[in-house]
């Protein structure tokens, strides 16, 4: 009996360890955003400043266009996010409920795409942008993404949880296939919808190298560039840097502490099928 | 039913018209120019050059060196701690929701803001790390500064940042296990070891595949968390420089897509090659 | 028009991507009005030939017709058919009413919502389920949903009803009620109906007539009764009656019918029973349990391995060829495990079968 429960201590102290390990770097960039710029650099370091320093923020947002990479990353990561929803729903439709030829092929391409890594095409897909002449716009920035063989191939096991007599049943019952789509089908997948929505906002939120590549006007900057570029250019005030990491964490860090429940089974759900 | 449905191809057309575009053609394109020689207005036939360029290229190695040695080091300790975390929840403690909210924040978290954060904790001189170092008379060495701290210190943050999706994956698969196994498994008087080695870890094999393979293919990919640390540099006087961070320089900075291209097939390859490697030492293991 | 091949089914053939041939060139007709089971093993091809008059499959080869017009290049929502599933296929998401209503606000049928509302309740008033119009499929029982998913069927007013296996995932007790239920609903409704299962006992109960797949064949296309009384092949004397048919390996020398344990002599069969001269050679004697029973003098001398007990009737079991035989007898039948007793075979209502299975007395 002793045993067990020393046992017990020992797991909670080793999780206890590790939990803070991981949210300490999250409060002290909140905490650190509110010192002034002694505290930061102060030996031995300080954990919780004297007063809140609200006025940091009012300089990043003084010294960067911070509201303007907000709205650039909202509109890109909403556009991303909206019509690569609708592109999937329609490619997983076509993939779980027609029979067609050349549907094992799709498959397999789609499948061994998914194996391919990003960072491989994305040099020439900005070579394609730049042709295109579309460097420094928002087309150039959410083009490549505008469909996603992974949320697709999310929502493809997704529908396939349905029972195929559901669509036999709305084929007899007079149904076309659009009635089908957004009369039964979205409705049923409402959580798998919402779930694979929210994913992709959010690395529509954190995209960083593609914009890197296909922007350098400060105007058209995405939150992450904004952030690493006056990350440089705050130089050493350090309490700025964090005060806009903060900017840029927070909103997401809410968007996942309200809906984690969806989030976290959304990614074990996708996941488990690879 | 028709067994040809030929309307599917309407519904599937903007996903294969946008993949053709921006994923299969960019595959082909990174093919060709890796033979091709020139800035990317003027490309001319080079044959093999680039690769003979970049294999004589002592930067190239040493990219290709840090990444291996990144996924080799982060990706087994990262694994590790992951399961040892997500057993723990699992099993041993209450609150396991909470545990797994907390220990997920990383994966939804930018790299960027975070790696900011990550600099400024490993500081030399009044970061948080060395001032806990120095307070139990440990060596605390240059985090950032130090040329050959520079992998260390991107490998610490690596392993913070992957437990996220690690820990999640596994508890998911825990969840999944039978709970019938350990009933029976109790009723034989199996201890708690037994339990974790005979039942839990061989019940795991597919989804630590599965993750491994991940893991890997993310390590080799890794740039954004080396740009956050160094503040868009690759350590100190490149010496965290990566596979991406030399196809970068290579394509933006030095403008020789030729050179960036033919190192990206590589590192293609070696993923590829790693990739399989590991998938059959799994079966290997899942036969044993 | 001819009302007795009210749907007609000719030389219909299904061959799945896989090669597997599903139906072997099947013919057959339904009378209008009529409710006609499609009975057979799981695997016969019974469910694929609903899907194909359904419009959900399409066929390799072959023809139907409903009410005369061909329909094979008709799609499914223009065939004017009610399909009801064996899972039901309620929305999930859709509460009773607005399930019902579905069929007529898609589609060619489109109605106007009072319209459609009216029709959809006309017939939940028909079904009974009325008083859980607001209630999502999830809560319902497993015969509420049932009633949902026949009234969703009918709502289109639909020339045909086809069933697949409607009452397979009901407990038995309330399979009996529904299956009444059904019958008189589409009889009161008049609709022709085809309802598949795989319950001979179902079958006999709810068909006008009994369509008998094995292996994609049809092996037999009747009234109820002559399934038991003039089986068409060996497979259908085995596959209709309960308890299952005793069948006894024979050999047929001259004038004789040998078998381990009896010898039967020829001249005492019923000699217009047989359809054919039987020829020296080895045959299949089978005999309903009710046909085989203990008599003082009887053919068969041999011992109770065990009895039984069902309901009012009592089943002897005896061993022969390494299998077990059985004889039904009354309920205040004295005979005990152990007993060595005379078994008397009834061979007027016997059959003989060749190995192939074709039926030859």
């Amino acid at each position: 009996m002793k045993r067990i429960r020393l046992g017990v201590l020992l797991s909670y102290i080793i999780l206890f360890i590790f939990a803070i390990v991981t949210v300490f770097p999250f409060i002290y960039m909140i905490l650190g955003g509110l010192m002034s710029f002694q505290e930061t650099t102060s030996i031995p370091p300080t954990l919780f400043p004297h007063h809140f320093e609200w006025s940091n923020y009012a300089k990043v947002f003084a010294r960067a266009p911070f509201a303007r990479y907000f709205f650039n990353t909202i509109l890109t990561a909403s556009i991303t996010t909206i019509i690569s929803l609708f592109n999937s729903l329609l490619g997983a439709f076509a993939m779980v409920n027609l029979n067609f030829k050349g549907k094992k092929i799709v498959q397999l391409v789609l499948l061994s795409l998914l194996m391919v890594p990003g960072e491989a095409i994305i040099f020439t897909n900005y070579n394609t942008i730049a042709h295109m002449g579309l460097l420094n716009t928002y087309i150039g920035l959410v083009l490549p993404f505008l469909t996603s063989i992974f949320y697709m191939y999310y929502l493809q096991s997704y529908f396939g949880s349905i029972s195929t007599t559901i669509y036999k049943a709305a084929m007899i019952d007079g149904a076309s296939d659009w009635d089908y789509i957004w009369k039964i089908l979205v409705p049923m997948s409402k959580g798998g919808l919402f779930t694979v929505g929210l994913l992709s906002f959010i690395s529509g939120w954190n995209s960083f190298l593609w914009p890197l590549l296909v922007t350098n006007e400060d105007t058209m900057r995405l939150l992450n560039n904004g952030l690493s570029s006056f990350a440089s250019d705050a130089g050493s005030e350090t309490q700025l840097q964090l005060a806009a990491a903060t900017l840029t964490v927070l909103p997401i860090l809410v968007l996942y502490l309200i809906f984690r429940k969806q989030i976290i089974k959304g990614v074990v759900r996708n996941d488990l099928k690879g | 039913m028709k067994t040809n449905q030929k309307k599917a191809w309407l519904f599937l057309a903007p996903t294969i018209i946008f993949v053709t575009l921006f994923s299969i053609y960019p595959i082909l394109r990174a093919f060709s120019m890796s033979f091709q020689n020139g800035p990317l207005i003027n490309l001319t036939w080079a044959g093999f050059n680039n690769y003979q360029y970049i294999f004589k290229d002592p930067e190239f190695w040493l990219a290709i060196k840090n990444t291996v040695l990144y996924a080799v080091i982060s990706v087994p300790i990262g694994l590790a701690i992951s399961i040892m975390l997500a057993w723990i929840i699992f099993a041993k403690v209450k609150h396991k929701s909470f545990f797994e909210t907390t220990f997920f924040m990383p994966y939804v978290t930018s790299t960027i803001a975070i790696g900011i954060v990550f600099r400024y904790i490993f500081n030399g001189d009044y970061g948080m790390l060395n001032f806990l170092l120095r307070s139990i008379h440990l060596p605390a060495p240059d985090w950032i500064d130090d040329p050959a701290m520079s992998l260390t210190t991107i490998i610490i943050f690596g392993i913070w940042t992957s437990l996220a999706f690690n820990i999640v994956i596994l508890m998911g698969a825990l969840r999944n296990i039978d709970p019938s196994f350990y009933t029976i498994a109790d009723m034989y008087g199996a201890s708690g070891r037994d339990k974790f080695w005979r039942i839990t870890m061989p019940e795991l094999v597919p989804t630590l595949a599965f993750l491994l393979t991940m893991n890997i293919i993310g390590a080799f990919k890794i740039y954004t968390s080396v740009y956050a640390l160094f503040n868009g540099q690759a350590g100190v006087g490149n010496s965290g420089t990566t596979a991406v961070f030399y196809i970068y320089n290579k394509f933006q900075i030095v403008g020789t897509p030729g050179v960036a291209m033919a190192a990206t097939v590589i590192l293609f390859l070696i993923i590829l090659f790693a990739t399989f490697l590991q998938r059959k030492m799994m079966k290997k293991i899942g036969e044993n | 028009m001819d009302n007795n091949k009210f749907v007609e089914v000719k030389n219909l053939r299904k061959v799945y991507d896989n090669g597997h041939e599903a139906i072997k060139n099947v013919s057959f007709s339904v009378k209008k009005g009529d409710l006609v089971c499609l009975l057979g093993p799981s695997g016969c091809g019974k469910t694929t030939i609903l899907n194909i008059l359904a419009g959900l499959l399409n066929p390799t080869s072959g023809e139907i017709l409903f009410d005369g017009k061909s329909v094979v290049e008709v799609a499914s929502k223009d065939r004017q058919i009610g399909y009801v599933f064996q899972n039901y296929a309620l929305y999930p998401h859709m509460n009773v009413l607005q399930n019902v209503m579905f069929p007529l606000t898609v589609g060619k049928n489109k109605k106007s919502k009072a319209q459609a509302r009216e029709i959809a309740q006309k017939y939940m008033k028909l079904t009974q389920i009325m008083d859980i119009a607001d209630q999502k499929p999830g809560n319902l029982s497993g015969g509420q949903q049932q009633r949902v998913a026949i009234a969703r069927a009918l709502v289109q007013e639909p020339k045909i009803l086809l069933m697949d296996e409607p009452l397979s995932n009901l407990d038995a007790r309330l399979r009996l009620k529904i299956r009444e239920e059904i019958r008189s609903l589409v009889k009161s409704v008049g609709i022709t109906t085809l309802f598949v299962t795989h319950d001979q006992e179902e079958a006999l109960s709810i068909g006008d007539k009994i369509i008998l797949f094995n292996d994609g064949v049809i092996q037999q296309d009747d009234l109820g009764e002559n399934f038991y009384l003039e089986p068409n092949n060996y497979f259908v004397a085995n596959f209709v009656g309960n308890p299952v048919i005793n069948n006894f390996k024979i050999t047929k020398s001259a004038n004789e019918l040998r078998t381990k344990y009896f010898t039967l002599d020829l001249a005492k069969l019923n000699q217009q029973r047989f359809k054919r001269q039987l020829v020296d050679g080895d045959y299949i004697l089978s005999v309903r349990p009710e046909n085989i029973i203990p008599e003082e003098g009887g053919v068969f001398h041999t011992k109770v391995a065990d009895v039984e007990l069902i309901g009012r009737e009592r089943i002897l079991k005896f061993n022969y060829d390494q299998v077990q035989g059985r004889s039904l007898v009354s309920l205040e039948s004295s005979i005990k495990r152990g007993d060595e007793i005379d078994l008397k075979i009834r061979l007027d209502r016997a059959f003989i079968f060749t190995t192939d299975g074709e039926r030859v007395y």
